[in-house]
């Protein structure tokens, strides 16, 4: 299945970084890129991806405002949200699933995790990893 | 011949970022890729790349620390730190452990390959504010930053500074020992001269120490805001 994905991080470096693991999927397509929250919220509106790979801490706002703005916005057809962040903290977690969020994975991470992240929120399944153990349920 | 560079970032995902963008540069290659500190000062001793670009804040031994192990063994070797703050303290850090290159990590995708360039071309890169700090120091306009002043872990050797980011991270003598191929009372040694000679008198203290003095990154916890009403229509 097709999926349009949003990369929203500060550090263009790390959006590089995402993307380069993503054209591991050659069906998935990155739509978009945005910087911090403000813009991503915005980009939803014009760009309607499936998946919305989200940082936690940005300037001007953070991905868990820009987190629960999208759900607010847009809760029947909104895209599902997975959260790519430092912050290996289950209390953390806790506050983006809260938000809205389908799945988080940790940045160090994220090279074991994303793929099948993305996957799994694609199908609107949950999917949740700290360090070490990554979790996948309907 | 190409130019062959060797990257140390803890996160996978910077690295992959990082050589995405190095590598649509001509005449370059990545020859190694390290995870942390001390996998980059062997790699970089094996591998003799040309320059080495290190993140700042790495676990078992931090960029700053590598830098001064590898110019401790090659004063040749030509190295870009990559850091997430530009602060006087990291900077001087930086210029005292011997960097040649100094970029943001948020400014990376703009600067890097400039910075590159530079280096290759018998140049330093630093980014705008060390440049006018470097400056100020020359003019001696109140601005602290020299080569000649004494570093802010003045007292340290380049071993100490070592053991001290591994127990601040929480790893114990013998765990130190095993990691840097010492005996436990060597460590242990090792141990107490840190603790005297910087007046500490626990581990917490250490870590504070640690953390206070760059050896150790810590995250920073992000705002939270309360669930509010949107503010977007």
């Amino acid at each position: 299945m097709a999926v349009r994905i949003l990369l929203v991080d500060d550090h263009p470096i790390v959006r590089q970084g995402l993307r380069t693991l993503l054209q591991g999927r050659g069906d998935w397509e990155v739509v978009g890129e945005a910087s911090d929250g403000v813009e991503a919220v915005e980009k939803v509106d014009h760009l309607r991806p499936d998946v919305v790979v989200l940082d936690v801490t940005m300037p001007r706002m953070n991905g868990l405002e820009a987190c629960r703005l999208i759900q607010q916005k847009r809760k029947d057809s909104g895209p599902e949200v997975l959260f790519v962040t430092q912050h290996d903290s289950p209390q953390m977690m806790r506050e983006a699933l809260d938000a809205g969020a389908r799945g988080y994975v940790v940045k160090s991470n994220a090279a074991r995790d994303l793929l099948e992240a993305v996957e799994s929120v694609s199908q609107h399944k949950v999917f949740t990893a700290l360090a070490r153990t990554p979790q996948s349920s309907s | 011949m190409k130019l062959r560079i060797l990257l140390a970032d803890d996160h996978e995902i910077v690295r992959r970022g990082l050589c995405a963008l190095l590598q649509k540069h001509e005449g370059w290659e990545i020859c190694g890729e390290a995870s942390d500190g001390r996998e980059a000062v062997e790699m970089a001793k094996r591998l003799k790349p040309d320059v080495v670009i290190v993140d700042i804040g790495m676990p078992s031994l931090n960029g700053l620390d590598a830098t001064r192990q590898l110019m401790q063994h090659d004063a040749h070797f030509k190295v870009i730190v990559l850091t997430i703050t530009d602060s006087d303290q990291v900077i001087r850090e930086a210029l005292d452990a011997g960097a040649r290159g100094f970029v943001l990590k948020s400014d990376a995708a703009r600067d890097l390959v400039s910075a590159v360039e530079a280096l290759q071309s018998k140049r330093m890169f630093f980014t705008p504010r060390v440049n006018d700090l470097v400056l100020a120091g020359f003019l001696d306009k109140g601005h602290t930053i020299s080569r000649n002043e004494p570093p802010s872990l003045p007292t340290l050797t380049v071993r100490e500074r070592e053991i001290t980011q591994l127990l601040a991270e929480g790893k114990s003598s013998k765990e130190v020992a095993t990691l840097l191929n010492l005996s436990t009372k060597t460590v242990e040694t090792h141990r107490s001269n840190i603790m005297r000679k910087l007046s500490l008198h626990s581990i917490r203290d250490l870590v504070v120490y640690a953390i206070k003095n760059n050896i150790i990154q810590i995250q920073m916890p992000v705002q939270i805001p309360a669930a509010a009403e949107p503010t977007v229509a």
